[in-house]
């Protein structure tokens, strides 16, 4: 309500909301940071669902993530050698 | 059996111990039996805090050291039944204290008393391991700023690896004025990051720095927004069904001096 009212005559925007935008990001970041099984975690469940498809090998694979602007990217490279052709049919 | 809770934070001067003297304070004047632990070796602060400063006589070192038996160096509270402190070593340092050995007297309060409070030091290191080693519940206590709420993250984070449940999380220094105006997060915009119970907010009150400059705990003053704050909140502690307070100011009388204010 509050918000629409100062969006309408241009008003900046609230400093809570940049704080909680702000805080949301770093929050994400350090939670990566500091779990490592959680990168662990997410690279053999993505392995284990891009196997049905490609052939790789698992130490070619690379994963990580990156801030751009406002929002953080997960990049991962999964170098394949062949595809699993059956599975692309289906 | 009762229960251990360590009140921690992350970032220092969020309101950890005047959180856990005011809490431990109310629990007992609703009948409980408490014992508060200053976890704080080496910087101690809650018997102060709590006014029983000039009391203390052995500390949780002398009890670990063998130098006296773990009753005997319990502080008792003369103003409400059923309360003690047990005091930190301001001599010794955080590394002189092995967790199993705050544990060890953490398990031997939980058969005696319902609620054992432990007021943890800021950080996420040995003092931090020390104080929430023999914790069943953990209180996080945060105010509405991103450094605090940062640091409350990764606490967290910390608590639930050791399997430390519930985590309940106090926001601390709450001002309804700058809510209002939009420049402090509100209690969703906390919870939506953190992602953990509420347990209570309690407002920015002039109370509690006079209260501590006299040793009296604010929960004694029953008029203040404070004092009424903390014993919400002990009641939940207790198992009682409070609903939290909306603290916000909303309406369109707010929503007028928000259009004036700059303060954001
Ligand atoms: N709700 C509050 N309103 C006003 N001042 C507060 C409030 N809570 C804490 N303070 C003040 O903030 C300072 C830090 O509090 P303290 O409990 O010592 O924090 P911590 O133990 O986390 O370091 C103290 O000066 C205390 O009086
Ligand atoms: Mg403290």
């Amino acid at each position: 309500m509050n918000l629409s009212i100062k969006q309408l005559f241009g008003r900046k925007p609230k400093s809570s909301n940049i704080a909680k935008q702000r805080l949301k990001l770093v929050i994400t970041q350090d939670r990566v940071d500091v779990d490592d099984r959680f990168m662990t975690r997410l690279h053999h469940e993505l392995a284990e669902v891009l196997a049905k498809y490609f052939e790789f090998s698992a130490n070619s694979v690379k994963m990580n993530l990156k801030q751009e602007g406002n929002s953080y990217i997960l990049v991962a490279d999964f170098p394949y050698t062949k595809f699993h052709d059956m599975s692309m049919r289906r | 059996m009762g229960k251990v809770i360590v009140v921690t934070s992350g970032k220092g001067g969020v309101g950890k111990t005047t959180s856990t003297a005011n809490l431990g304070t109310a629990l007992a004047l609703l009948g409980k039996s408490v014992v508060l632990v200053d976890a704080d070796v080496g910087l101690r602060n809650l018997d102060i805090v709590m006014g029983l400063e000039s009391r203390v006589v052995y500390t949780s070192m002398d009890v670990i050291e063998k130098q006296c038996e773990l009753n005997k160096a319990l502080v008792r509270d003369r103003r409400v039944d059923g309360l003690m402190l047990l005091a930190a070593s301001q001599k010794n340092n955080k590394d002189d204290m092995q967790p199993e050995q705050m544990k060890a007297i953490c398990d031997k309060l939980r058969t005696t008393y319902d609620f054992t409070l432990v007021d943890s030091p800021a950080g996420i290191e040995r003092g931090f391991r020390n104080a929430s080693a023999g914790a069943d519940e953990a209180i996080v206590v945060t105010t509405p700023d991103v450094s605090a709420i940062r640091d409350a993250d990764r606490i967290i984070g910390l608590l639930q690896n050791v399997e430390i449940e519930p985590i309940n999380l106090v926001i601390n220094r709450f001002s309804p004025q700058l809510v209002g105006n939009g420049s402090m997060m509100d209690q969703a915009d906390v919870l939506d990051i953190l992602n953990i119970d509420l347990i209570g907010v309690v407002p920015e009150d002039s109370g509690v720095i006079t209260s501590t400059n006299r040793g009296i705990p604010l929960v004694y003053e029953d008029g203040s927004p404070g004092a009424q704050a903390y014993m919400r909140i002990a009641r939940r502690l207790t198992g009682q069904r409070i609903p939290i307070p909306d603290l916000e100011q909303k309406g369109l009388f707010s929503s007028i001096v928000n259009w004036f204010t700059k303060n954001r």
